[in-house]
């Protein structure tokens, strides 16, 4: 039961009476049965649609089962007076969660992290040297978050980016795996992630065959590292071909 | 032929852009004086306004209302708080409206739009104030635990008539409200009675089994100044 202190009254979540019997299925090395019915080794089907907002330069809109992103980029537009100089373009992001995203009001996962992550996972992907002197803002809301929240930001963010018009070497698609026990479960959702044993984030250029970022956290054997960076990149070429695809239908659909 | 026609077009297309850039103010007169709008539509029309209900599966309630391209989402959640000393029957209701740096190349995270404040308190003084959501409905334990009604609203697309649209997705929001069912436990907490659970133990019995959803009384909402219309929302549930 999760308590709040907000400025006037204190408030707290009501939580439910029945007991989680999930936990126990890890330690007796039973299989894992995933809440929503998939494959350990199979993704959630994706929804992309671009130009969600009117008012950016680009944008795009992202639902991974339950997991909801809107990505907006705004420029290349003026840095800030107070930066320095500089020949090559710049990137900006930050990401930012709905206080209703989570199933407890107020407990978003560190947005900062997440923020420089994303900066992390793009920076490689993008050709910084076509928009000299001036800045991209990459501004992400999750509004609602289903599990997997980074990896939908950042194929979310490509996909903004794509929009947008602005040159990168290729779409960026991101693709995470849970550890729990002996199962590796591949795009794990809240429940899973809050259960993992450890976690592992590839981000690719799936045409390239190039990793921009790779985040391994917890507990993982070096066997099952190779097979979760494997399943990983599979994943991801997948995803590229998904987005790409939607690229396609959105330029399609303007021509006519 | 059909190329030259094309580059004409084009450019016949980025001297309006940049007339529109340049004088704007003579660029809207000259609409104004034909009676239109640069978008085509006269003077006393709407926007093509849509309404969903639902939108998101983590909140009570929610709605996402689009008038034109303004697009709000906003949502209800409800958390269980100790009513005050001199109302110990009545609820309490929290309505907060944000402008995230998505909706607007105005609005730069860390500094929020100048916009944002102004339309909160717009909206909890109209909500408020008109008496369209009766307080009691909300008490659980008279004395001891009532809701509060956490009501957020944000603007995803931003695109003027930005009170309108937030009205009219708050209004849809508290109209999908589902109060969950819940019962008082043995230490003096609400807790929740999950679906599974219903065949087997209850050891209170719940406090709300009756009263799910919302009244709404039924309010006038004007929309959109420069187009009068009228929109009766609410009908009672039960």
């Amino acid at each position: 039961m999760a308590g709040k202190i907000s400025n006037t009254p204190a408030t707290y979540t009501p939580s439910p009476t029945s007991q989680d019997k999930k936990r126990s299925s890890i330690f007796t090395g039973s299989d894992w049965v995933r809440p929503d019915g998939r494959g350990l080794h199979q993704c959630r089907p994706a929804f992309l649609r671009t130009g969600a907002v009117n008012s950016a330069s680009g944008s795009a809109y992202a639902e991974f089962g339950n997991a909801k992103v809107i990505v907006s980029v705004f420029g290349p537009r003026e840095s800030k007076k107070a930066m320095m100089y500089s020949d090559i373009g710049r990137l900006n992001c930050n990401v930012s969660y709905t206080s209703f995203a989570t199933p407890i009001r107020g407990q978003a996962s560190d947005s900062k992290d997440l923020s420089s992550m994303l900066h992390k996972a793009l920076e490689g992907a993008i050709i910084l040297e076509s928009f000299p002197k001036t800045t991209v803002d990459v501004f992400a809301l999750v509004l609602e978050s289903g599990g997997s929240d980074l990896p939908v930001v950042i194929s979310c963010a490509s996909l903004a980016l794509a929009d947008a018009g602005i040159m990168l070497y290729d779409m960026v698609a991101s693709v995470s795996m849970s550890c729990l026990g002996k199962n590796l479960v591949i795009d794990p959702v809240s429940e899973e992630e809050s259960y993992q044993d450890g976690g592992l984030m590839i981000t690719c250029m799936p045409s390239r065959n190039e990793v921009t970022q790779m985040t391994v956290t917890g507990e993982w054997s070096t066997p099952k590292i190779h097979e979760a960076m494997q399943l990983c990149l599979d994943a991801c070429s997948k995803l590229g071909k998904i987005m790409r695809s939607c690229l396609k239908e959105a330029v399609s659909a303007t021509q006519e | 032929m059909a190329t030259a026609n094309g580059s004409n077009d084009l450019s016949s297309e980025m001297e309006v852009d940049a007339f529109r850039r340049l004088f704007p103010l003579r660029f809207h007169e000259r609409h104004l004086l034909e009676s239109i709008r640069p978008d085509g539509r006269p003077l006393g029309r709407a926007r093509e306004t849509t309404i969903s209900l639902g939108a998101v599966a983590s909140a009570n309630g929610s709605a996402l209302a689009k008038i034109g391209c303004t697009t709000m989402l906003a949502a209800v959640k409800l958390e269980v708080m100790t009513p005050k000393a001199e109302s110990p029957d009545e609820g309490c209701i929290a309505i907060d409206f944000h402008m995230p740096p998505i909706c607007s190349p105005l609005v730069r995270p860390g500094r929020p739009a100048e916009a944002a404040p102004v339309i909160s308190k717009q909206l909890s003084d109209t909500i408020l104030s008109s008496g369209m959501i009766d307080l009691k409905e909300l008490s659980l334990v008279s004395g001891k635990a009532a809701w509060m009604a956490y009501l957020d609203i944000y603007c995803l697309d931003a695109d003027g008539a930005l009170f309108d649209a937030a009205l009219l997705s708050a209004v849809a929001a508290f109209s999908h409200l589902q109060i969950p069912v819940v019962s008082l436990n043995d230490d003096g907490r609400i807790v929740l009675i999950s679906e599974e659970n219903s065949g087997a133990m209850w050891e209170k019995e719940p406090v709300n089994k009756e009263k799910r959803k919302l009244k709404l009384e039924s309010c006038t909402i004007l929309l959109d100044m420069r187009a009068p219309q009228e929109l009766h929302s609410g009908r009672p549930f039960s």
